[in-house]
Parts: structure tokens; C-alpha cells; sequence
């Protein structure tokens, strides 16, 4: 080599760069506008009329008793049903139960089983005698449910059955076939409610046998009741639905199949080259959706979720033992610019714990406000400031960068506050561990209705003594308030008892409630009905396709 | 991108100390001068990086989001108003601590310790770290690095939150410290083998050399036999391939980070970076998210590899 | 075959379980040291800590290490590598098998392709040496050779899907052929094998212009030109069969890192394979997965590692194998 190398070296990088350049320079100006897949026929799998497509998460599990997480739940509300379940209205009707009745007392429920409920198999009808294998299947400890005990512990006779006392639940009794009656401990006013969710569904008790959650390769394959069957489940890639055509609700189902891709891309690119019906839309996407001029914002489409993001304190560990302290990083936290522009109105702010669905929804709460010199003044009257130069943010996830929202906090935190507060990512396990066990100073976490209960959200996450109370908060009124609201008959005192609760939590501030989700989707002008519920529950029977 | 973290494999013939020779040889060579200052560029930018970034890594600017190149922000700024040119900078230390971290310890003290061993005691002891560098040599090193850096993150945290409550030291989990030990400890676990293997292959041939067989009959400690006898004519060859590892390190580095398992948010790194301006939509509404730390890992890659090729060049007696 | 070769083969091959003992080891403790298991991380939100606790003891959790890695070897040595978690309770085989077979067809095309276009390229690029072609192609192999995937894909992505609409953003779609699942067919594939192929393809002719140089320059090309064999002749009877022999060592170097390369591009674009499978199973902690994946990918790697070595010691009988003291 001699001494012209670097001369040609240099040549041959800018003529590379050149000839790469060009390529894209001709590629872009034959390609037209910015659209991509305008006029090209991307990837053509065979359709099936009356199909509907949809970008789905990976379930964990299919099994209805094991099933701890929303992507799985998604997917059970279509295959499996229970006794009842939650209309449009969020009004519990029946499902298999027919009707029922509960007792005066509160604690005999008498549930009136329709006589027409077929297994996807078609191979025989649901009877009393199933539900009751289902329900002490979830409970049993051999089944290794996380979940079962945690919805179905009203019902009587359960601790015995769990510590191996009695060979079966006494609180579930097969009257007949069509019969069956639930007995509780103690009246329960959210016990219906409990009985959505796909711990109480039924399963077929010839195919799961004696099955556990960590073994449960009959889902493959589920037979369920619901309104759509498992055609196919391509491990990672799809999971395909049919039209259970026997379903016994009305509407009956319309789509002929479902289609959930698993992988993929970005699925805003793949509904855009029509591969999906459905898509979600990201922060990054959102705004030129929202422009009126672009053609996709007649296809947008949003809707509210149950659900409330907050940051919580562990309230009893030095600095945030200290209220003050609490309420002064609440106080510099600019919620609306989190919420419109960090998060392009993807989200709603929250003042208060209860989202603005959920009934007892208190718009007249009083909350902290945006006041980043107030703030500064109350962290600096504690002399607390410099105790927060070693917390953590602790947040779940696995992936290189949290999410913009929480790195906005900590930014806002710098900057109205002066204090440099790290963000802690860890697995989710490790997370709910060291939240359990106080092993935190704050932290970042979601939670969604099981049901549209003031309840669901204040008394497990903040009564002195329940077991989700992650906070370690106590407060002897609002323990007092939320036991009252319990045992309240009257609808309308009851919510007013839990918007007192609320309003004390929030003066308190254990959480700082960030937003509610609003989702925002686009959905093609052929799909109808399509809405997606406030929190899981079955919902396709409801769509259509027009040609 | 490849997770290839052991040394390049240098075939050279044992050579006797000539170290200012092969680098004025090596300067000699334009193309090698311009890898050379690219690889000093990048590297100087990160270790003055608290002199010379405008702004801070985590400094946002919730008024100025996704803002174009100005005067200034030079490279415009991130989905939270971060100075992209900083956060560059700033992740050009990260590479700097990671890389020359692993480099040092895997490469320098591990690799060059057990094949100076290895190449001088023989025998049993040779066979031992032979065998052992085989196994290391026979795992593919992206796996377990992965299963490393993820499974025990957690567990080095809390290592780190430990030692501070026992030190009093508060900055070394803000510092970001428990993660970068992670990384770069994981890196160096893989680091060691081919430069031990080629200290070796150096060493058992300069043992038999005359002023060595010399140093022994006159009865001179196996330490400065070592030390003084052979280090120093191995000396060159490991500054050689030392200053190779340290692009493969820094490439792994990013790789990791990427993969969300490597340095932790938010401190800055080139992989953190690219996760960041992935997703088409960043791509096509904000290529600068994604061009900014594509242009400079490539251009190390890049740099580093010509580097390399000429190094072999000016090694090898066969080449022109 | 040189007289040490063949009981160099024999050591090495002695060290392949030795070796697959202590990486599946390594991988069952490594996943059993993080702070968490799969149990704790999918209890969810609303499970007591005791119903957790109790279903870590049922399932072994707790046990020693090696009792659990011992059931583990004992199994797998009877071809059951155990049941995944997520999803939870299908056999491993099931779960990997359709996502190797993924990776496999990606990576088949991706090594057929590199060498169709890297030999060719290296040879036609070492013979152009010096003439004007010579820096545009040293230039844009390097440059090839140097991007990483995760550099190479989003700007793929945004050539090929965003500008020219051609292909499909990313993902994997399960075309069938004769009812076999051939993800291959369709558009999808595209873009992976293409980032694999190029950082490779120019990698591999890089490697094949410097080593028909090397062999340009030896004596008997010069020997064979001087004595008037039309340079064709010469270029196909000496020069490539002496280059190729070299080039056969980097084949166990490629494979070894398409397992790298799977990970990146399998991440990045959202492909059911291995590598997004494993990158997934270390998550959630999935350990039979992991450990499988592992087994797997160590066996595909000590046994190129092996082919690396062999090969060079039939090209060059003067490198001292392994070198044992």
C-alpha cells in the first residue's frame, strides 16, 4: 500500500455514501408521498370474509383460574364465560345463569343456570355440577392459582378447603343441574361483581382433569363456552378465534373469525398497509392523526379506561414518613403537561384516584396543584431536601429507556425542586416483592378496575390492614369511612362515604394519581361497533363487518 | 452487530521489543492516522465530556421537545427536550468507562496475568488455564452476557444500595456505578481469552530465547524473569491487541444497553440512544434520534476496524 | 491429516459435554440468583405473598441448586427439556421448535446468500486491486462490513418501508407451504435477510479479497502466470483453491455469530424467533426455556469453534493446536 491509500480510501467511503445516497434519493422520489405501502400490495395472507385483525399481546396463560394479567384476561373473556358478567352499562346481567336470586341476609345466592349452554366441542351442555368443579378447581392449592383465593374467598367454607379440611367447598352447593347456590360468609355488596371475573368461569372438566396453572398445555386446545372459539394458537405469532355459532347471549357473535397477530412491527405501519383492522395509537403518531386534514382522522377513535397511574410513597420510611414531603413533589409534578403533551392527550390527568367513569366520581375534589415555587418552599420548610439526593423512582420493565412520562417527572423534580431522583427499573417480580415488602421509597404503578367499584380502588389499595396496601398508609377515618361503605345498603350513601375517603387520601397523598388512561385507536370504517371497554370484559360479540 | 468481545486474533511471529518502530511504522499509514483520530475523538469527547457537553444527559426541556438542529442545539434535542448533542457526548463516556473498564481488567489483568503464567510456569498449570480458556472460548458469549447482565442486575443494585448505606458514600447508586461495574465486569469475564491465549503462544516462545535462558542460569527470580525479560517484549503485542478489544467492548457495551440490560436509564449510552429512535414513526418523523448515535457507533466501528487491518499489516512481515 | 489432528479432535470433542455441563449449570444458577422467579413474576398484582411462597415450594423453587439442576439434566437427558412459563405449561419442544425453525430459515438463507455474494465479490474486488474500482470497493465492504444491525434495520426500515412502501414494517407471517410453515415466502423475510446478509456478505468478501491477495502474491501464482496460464486459469485452479481453504474457517465464525445477529434483528423487527424467544425467557424468567436455548446454542457454537480450529490446522500444520503444555 502507499501513501495515496488514505486518498483512495476517503474516495471509495464517499462514493459508496454517494451511490447509497442516490439509491435512496431515486427510491424516494419514485416512492411519491411520505405514506408508506401506497399502491403495493404488502404481504396478501388469504382472507376470511367477516375476519377481523387485530394486534394481540402474548398471553401467559389461557387457563381462567390461573390468569393474573390483562393480555391473558383479553383473551378468556371471548373463549370462557361464567354466571354472569357486565353489559355495555357496566350492569352485571347473567351469562350462563339464566337469573338469580340472593337471600335477605346478603349471603345465599341462588343462580338459575340456563338449560342451553354448549362446550365449544359441542360435546355436551354446562350443568351446576361443572361450576362447581371450576370454582374449587381455582381454589384448590393444587392447582397453584395466584389468583383463585383472591376472588373467590367470600364464599363460605373456602379456608377449609384450601387447608385440606374438607374434601370440598361447603359454600358451593348443586341444588340440581340447573342449580346452583353460592353461600357467603358475610354479605359481600361487590360479590357479584367478583363473580366476572374468569376465576369463576367455567371449564371443561374432561379436558383440564387434574391440570395445574404451570401445566396447562390443554389451553392449546381450550373448550370453552364463550362467545368465540380457539381455532389456532400459533405460540408467538397468532391466535386465531371462530364464531362459537351456539352462543347463547344476544347479540350473537357476527365476526366469522378473529385474527390476533402476536409479532410484528409497528403495528400504526401495518394497519396503514390494511394488515390490521385495529390499531392503537403511540404518543409519536397521535398528533397527525388528530390533524383533521389527514384522511385517517375520520377512523380515530377513543375511549376511556378504569384505571388510575400514580406514584406511590412507602409512607413509612424517612423522607416521605413526612407528608409535606409527599404533597411537595406532588406540587411540582406539571400533570397537564404530562398528560397533553408529554403524552399527547393519550392520557388524562388525574386529580384524584377514581377515574372519571367510575361511579362516585368526585369532580369537586380538592387536590394539589401545579405550584413549583410552592413546592420548592414546603420540601425546603421540611429541610428534608437533601434526604432525597439517594431515593429511587422504582418502576417494572425491562427494556433500556422507562417511559418518557416517568423521565418527565424526574426531569420536573429537577428542575422545580433541585433534587436528582434516579429511576429503578426492575423485573416485574422483584418490583411487587419490594413494594410488598416495603423495600422501596416510592414507586410507579397502575391499577385497573376489576370491577366498577369505588371499592376495587380504595379500600384494597388503602384500608390500614388489606393485603395490597402498598403504601403502608393508615388512616384511622378513612378506615372507618371505607368499613362504613361496606356495610351500606344505600347506593347513594355508600359512594358518599368513599368520596370522603377519597378526598382524605388525596389531602394525604400517599399516591400522587398522574392520569387516566384514554385510549386512542383507529379502527377501518368496515368494522362496526367496535369499543373497547373501560376494562377487560368481552366485547367482539359486539362487532361487525360490513362488506 | 456482533457480540465478538475476545481479542482479535493477532498471528504475528514473536518479535523482539520494537514498539516505537511499529507505531512509527503504523503512523506512516494515512488511513491508519485518520482510524486513529477518529477513535481519539470519540474517546477524548467522552472523557472531557463534562467539559465540553452544553448540557447536562438528563437535562430536559419540556418547551423544546423534538426541536430541530439550532445554534442552540446543534443535532436538535429528544422526545423530552434533551440536547442530543449532549446526550452523544455523554454517551461516549459511558463507552469510554465501559470499554476501557473491561479492557483493563478482563483483557489486562486477567488475560495478560494467566497467559504470562500460563506460557512461563507450563505443565500442569498451563494445561489448566488452557482448558479453562477453552471452555470460555466454547460458550457463546452473547448468551450468557444476556443471562448475566439480567439476572443479576437486580442483585447489583442492592449490592450497591448496601455498600452505600455502609460507606456513607451517596453517590454510587446515583452514579449509575452498579450497573457499569455489571457490564463491564460481564464484558471482561469474556474478555481474557484471546489475549491470554496469545501472551501465551508469545511467551513459550521467548522462554527458550538466549537472554531468558540466560536470566535463569544466573539464577534470576521466576518474578523478574517475568517482569523484566518478558513483559516487556510482549509488551507491544498486548498494547496492539488491548487497543482492538476495546472497539469490540464498546460495541458490546451498546448491544446490551440496547437490549435494556446494560447501563440503566438515564444515564446515557449510544445503546440507550438507539432504543430511544427506533419505531418507525421516530425514524420517519425524527431520523436525528436515530442518525446521531448510528453515525458515531458506526464510525468507531468502522474506525476500529481499520485499525485493525492495518496493525496487521504493519505486523505482518508477509503483507506489502 | 496431520498425526496430531486426529487425537486433537478427540480432546476436543471430550470437552463438548464438559463444557455443555458447566454453561447449563452456569445458565440454571444465573437465572436462580435473580431476585425473582417466574412465580413472583406473574403472581400479579393481587397475590398473597403465601400463596406465592406455597407454590414456590411446590414446584422446587426452593430447593438446593443442584437437586433442581440434577431433575433438570435427568429429564433432558430423557429428551424432556422441561415446560415453559410464559406461555405456561407447554414443553419446551414445542415452544422452541416452531421459533428455531424461524430462525433457522433466516439464517440458512441469510449464510447461502452471504457466501453467494461475498466469494465472488472478494475475488473480483482482489483482482480489480489498484485499478480505479479498487477504493470504491475496499470503501463500501468496510463500511458494509462495519454498520451493526441495529444501525442497519432502522435505516433498512425507513429505505424499504417507509420510503419505497415495498416491504412490510417487520414481523413474521406463517406462510405455509404443503402445509409446512414457511415464514420464508413471504415478504416479511425480507428485511431481516437482507441487514444479516449485508454486514456478513461484506464482512466475508473483505476476508476473501485479503486472503486472494495473500495468494496472488505467493511464489507459484507467479510462477504459474510466468510460465503464460491464461490469468482465468490461474485465478480458478490456484488462487481460489488455495484461498477457500482459509475462507472455510470464518463459516464456523459466522455461524457462531448469527446467534448474536438472531437476537438484534429478531428484537428489533419483532420475529418469533430463538433469539427474541431467549431475549424474552431471561425476562420472564422462564428458566427451562433459557436453559434449552442455551444447550442448544453452545452445542451449535463449540462445534464451529471446533471446525474453526480444524481447519486451520489442515491449512496451516505449523499452528500448534490447543497447544497443550
Amino acid at each position: 500500500m502507499s501513501a495515496r491509500n488514505i486518498a483512495y480510501l476517503l474516495t471509495g467511503l464517499v462514493v459508496a455514501l454517494i451511490v447509497v445516497g442516490g439509491i435512496v434519493a431515486i427510491a424516494s422520489s419514485g416512492g411519491g408521498d411520505d405514506s408508506p405501502g401506497t399502491g403495493t400490495s404488502a404481504s396478501a395472507a388469504p382472507r376470511v370474509a367477516g375476519e377481523l385483525r387485530l394486534f394481540g399481546a402474548d398471553p401467559i396463560t389461557l387457563d381462567p383460574a390461573c390468569a393474573s394479567d390483562a393480555d391473558s384476561a383479553t383473551y378468556i373473556v371471548e373463549i370462557f364465560s361464567g354466571l354472569v358478567t357486565f353489559d355495555k352499562d357496566l350492569k352485571v346481567i347473567g351469562d350462563i345463569a339464566d337469573h338469580w336470586e340472593v337471600s335477605t341476609d346478603g349471603k345465599v345466592y341462588t343462580f338459575h343456570l340456563r338449560t342451553n349452554v354448549l362446550f365449544h366441542d359441542g360435546s355436551r351442555r354446562v350443568t351446576a355440577d361443572d361450576f362447581k368443579y371450576s370454582m374449587e378447581r381455582a381454589i384448590n392449592p393444587d392447582t397453584q392459582s395466584t389468583v383463585g383465593d383472591v376472588y373467590l374467598d367470600d364464599i363460605a367454607g373456602v379456608d377449609d378447603y384450601i387447608t385440606g379440611k374438607a374434601t370440598s367447598v361447603s359454600g358451593i352447593k348443586v341444588i340440581d343441574p340447573n342449580t346452583l347456590e353460592l353461600t357467603l360468609n358475610t354479605p359481600d355488596a361487590v360479590f357479584i361483581d367478583k363473580m366476572t371475573y374468569p376465576t369463576a368461569f367455567v371449564v371443561d372438566k374432561n379436558q383440564v382433569k387434574d391440570s395445574t396453572c404451570f401445566d396447562s398445555s390443554w389451553t392449546l386446545n381450550a373448550n370453552g363456552t364463550g362467545p368465540f372459539k380457539l381455532k389456532q394458537w400459533d405460540l408467538g405469532q397468532q391466535i386465531l378465534l371462530v364464531q362459537n355459532s351456539d352462543y347463547y347471549l344476544t347479540p350473537k357473535p357476527s365476526l366469522q373469525q378473529v385474527t390476533f397477530l402476536l409479532s410484528g412491527g409497528s403495528s400504526y405501519t401495518m394497519y396503514q398497509n390494511d394488515e390490521l383492522d385495529v390499531t392503537g395509537i403511540g404518543a409519536n403518531d397521535i398528533e397527525s392523526v388528530k390533524d383533521t386534514t389527514n384522511p385517517l382522522n375520520k377512523e380515530y377513535h377513543t375511549s376511556d379506561s378504569l384505571d388510575v397511574f400514580y406514584i406511590g410513597f412507602n409512607t413509612k420510611k424517612a423522607p416521605f414518613d413526612d407528608p409535606d414531603v409527599r404533597r411537595a413533589l406532588a406540587m411540582a409534578i406539571d400533570k397537564s403537561t404530562l398528560a397533553n403533551d408529554i403524552l399527547k392527550g393519550l392520557v388524562l390527568p388525574a386529580d384524584g384516584i377514581l377515574p372519571p367513569t367510575m361511579p362516585g366520581f368526585n369532580s369537586g375534589l380538592q387536590s394539589e396543584k401545579f405550584d413549583p415555587t410552592a413546592a420548592k418552599a414546603l420540601l425546603d420548610s421540611t429541610g428534608k431536601a437533601d434526604q432525597l439526593a439517594d431515593v429511587k423512582l422504582l418502576t417494572s420493565g425491562q427494556g433500556a429507556a422507562p417511559q418518557d412520562a416517568l423521565q418527565a417527572i424526574t426531569a420536573m423534580w429537577q428542575q422545580n425542586l433541585g433534587v436528582t431522583i434516579e429511576i429503578q427499573q426492575e423485573d416485574f417480580g422483584l418490583f411487587l416483592k419490594d413494594i410488598d415488602d416495603g423495600n422501596n421509597q416510592m414507586f410507579t404503578l397502575g391499577w385497573i378496575a376489576d370491577y366498577p367499584d369505588p371499592q376495587n380502588f380504595l379500600e384494597i389499595n388503602f384500608r390500614s390492614d388489606s393485603g395490597n396496601n402498598q403504601t403502608g398508609y393508615s388512616n384511622a377515618q378513612v378506615d372507618q369511612l371505607l368499613k362504613a361503605a361496606d356495610a351500606e345498603t344505600d347506593a347513594a350513601k355508600r359512594l358518599q362515604d368513599y368520596q370522603q375517603a377519597e378526598q382524605l387520601i388525596v389531602t394525604d397523598e400517599p399516591w400522587i394519581p398522574l392520569y387516566h388512561g384514554h385510549s386512542s385507536f383507529l379502527v377501518k370504517p368496515k368494522v362496526q361497533g367496535f369499543e373497547v371497554p373501560p376494562f377487560v370484559l368481552p366485547y367482539l360479540r359486539f362487532v361487525s363487518i360490513t362488506s | 452487530m456482533t457480540l465478538d468481545i475476545t481479542a482479535p486474533q493477532l498471528q504475528t511471529t514473536p518479535q523482539k521489543a520494537q514498539g516505537s518502530r511499529m507505531f512509527r511504522r503504523l503512523m506512516r499509514r494515512p488511513v491508519a492516522v485518520v482510524a486513529i483520530a477518529v477513535i481519539v475523538i470519540i474517546y477524548s469527547a467522552g472523557i472531557f465530556a463534562p467539559l465540553i457537553a452544553p448540557h447536562g444527559f438528563n437535562e430536559a426541556d419540556f418547551t423544546n421537545r423534538y426541536a430541530s438542529p439550532s445554534l442552540a442545539h446543534p443535532l436538535g434535542t429528544d422526545s423530552l427536550g434533551r440536547d442530543l448533542l449532549s446526550r452523544a457526548i455523554w454517551s461516549a463516556q459511558t463507552t469510554v468507562i465501559i470499554s476501557v473498564a473491561a479492557v483493563l481488567t478482563g483483557g489486562l489483568v486477567l488475560g495478560l496475568s494467566l497467559g504470562l503464567i500460563a506460557g512461563y510456569a507450563r505443565g500442569f498449570v498451563d494445561y489448566l488455564i488452557m482448558r479453562l480458556a477453552e471452555i470460555f472460548g466454547s460458550v457463546p458469549p452473547i448468551l450468557l452476557l444476556l443471562i448475566i447482565t439480567a439476572t443479576l442486575l437486580g442483585s447489583v443494585q442492592d449490592l450497591g444500595y448496601n455498600v452505600q448505606d455502609w460507606t456513607g458514600q451517596h453517590w454510587i447508586v446515583s452514579s449509575g456505578a452498579p450497573s457499569y461495574v455489571l457490564v463491564f465486569g460481564a464484558l471482561s469475564m469474556f474478555g481474557w481469552v484471546g489475549l491470554s491465549r496469545l501472551i501465551r503462544s508469545q511467551v513459550l516462545a521467548l522462554r527458550e530465547a538466549p537472554y531468558v535462558t540466560a536470566a535463569q542460569a544466573a539464577g534470576a527470580s521466576h518474578f523478574r524473569i517475568i517482569f523484566w525479560h518478558l513483559l516487556p517484549n510482549v509488551g507491544n503485542l498486548v498494547i496492539v491487541a488491548l487497543t482492538l478489544s476495546l472497539g469490540a467492548a464498546a460495541g458490546a457495551e451498546v448491544g446490551l444497553t440496547f437490549l435494556g440490560i446494560g447501563v440503566q436509564s438515564p444515564h446515557p449510552s449510544f445503546g440507550a440512544m438507539i432504543s430511544e429512535g427506533v419505531g418507525l414513526t421516530n425514524v420517519r418523523t425524527h431520523p436525528l434520534l436515530i442518525l446521531v448515535p448510528a453515525a458515531v457507533v458506526s464510525s468507531l466501528i468502522l474506525a476500529f476496524n481499520l485499525l485493525g487491518d492495518q496493525l496487521t499489516d504493519v505486523l505482518s512481515p508477509r503483507r506489502r | 491429516m496431520a498425526p496430531g489432528l486426529a487425537s486433537y479432535i478427540v480432546r476436543r470433542l471430550a470437552i463438548v459435554p464438559i463444557v455443555l455441563v458447566i454453561v447449563s449449570f452456569a445458565t440454571f444458577a444465573l437465572g436462580r440468583l435473580a431476585p425473582s422467579d417466574y412465580v413472583e413474576i406473574q403472581a400479579g398484582p393481587r397475590a398473597s405473598p403465601e400463596t406465592i411462597a406455597r407454590i414456590q415450594d411446590e414446584r422446587g423453587l426452593n430447593d438446593p441448586i443442584y437437586e433442581q439442576y440434577g431433575r433438570y439434566m435427568w429429564d433432558a437427558l430423557h429428551g424432556d427439556f422441561g415446560t415453559s412459563v410464559k406461555p405456561r405449561g407447554v414443553s419446551v419442544s414445542k415452544i422452541l421448535l416452531p421459533r428455531l425453525w424461524v430462525t433457522v430459515q433466516i439464517n440458512v438463507l441469510v449464510l447461502i446468500f452471504t457466501w453467494m455474494i461475498g466469494i465472488p465479490l472478494g475475488t473480483w474486488a482482489a483482482l480489480k486491486r489498484g485499478t480505479w474500482l479498487d477504493p470504491f470497493t475496499i470503501g463500501s465492504l468496510l463500511m458494509f462490513a462495519s454498520v451493526p444491525v441495529l444501525v442497519s434495520v432502522p435505516l433498512l426500515q425507513w429505505l424499504l418501508v417507509l420510503k419505497l412502501g415495498l416491504l412490510p414494517s417487520g414481523g413474521w407471517s406463517g406462510a405455509s407451504f404443503l402445509g409446512v410453515d414457511f415464514g420464508l415466502l413471504s415478504k416479511r423475510a425480507v428485511l431481516p435477510i437482507l441487514a444479516l446478509t449485508l454486514s456478513g456478505g461484506a464482512g466475508l468478501a473483505r476476508y476473501m479479497r485479503g486472503q486472494v491477495l495473500e495468494v496472488l502474491d505467493q511464489d507459484f501464482v507467479r510462477t504459474a502466470e510466468a510460465k503464460g496460464l491464461r490469468s482465468d486459469v490461474v485465478v480458478v485452479r490456484h488462487v481460489l483453491r488455495n484461498a477457500m481453504l482459509p475462507i472455510v474457517t470464518i463459516f464456523g465464525f459466522e455461524l457462531a455469530g448469527l446467534i448474536a445477529g438472531s437476537i438484534f434483528v429478531e428484537t428489533l423487527l419483532g420475529i418469533p424467533g430463538m433469539g427474541l424467544l431467549f431475549y424474552e425467557s431471561v425476562g420472564s424468567r422462564d428458566y427451562d426455556v433459557m436453559t434449552a436455548i442455551v444447550l442448544l446454542g453452545s452445542t451449535i457454537f463449540v462445534f464451529s469453534m471446533l471446525l474453526v480450529d480444524i481447519a486451520y490446522g489442515f491449512i496451516d500444520p505449523r499452528v500448534r493446536l490447543g497447544g497443550a503444555g
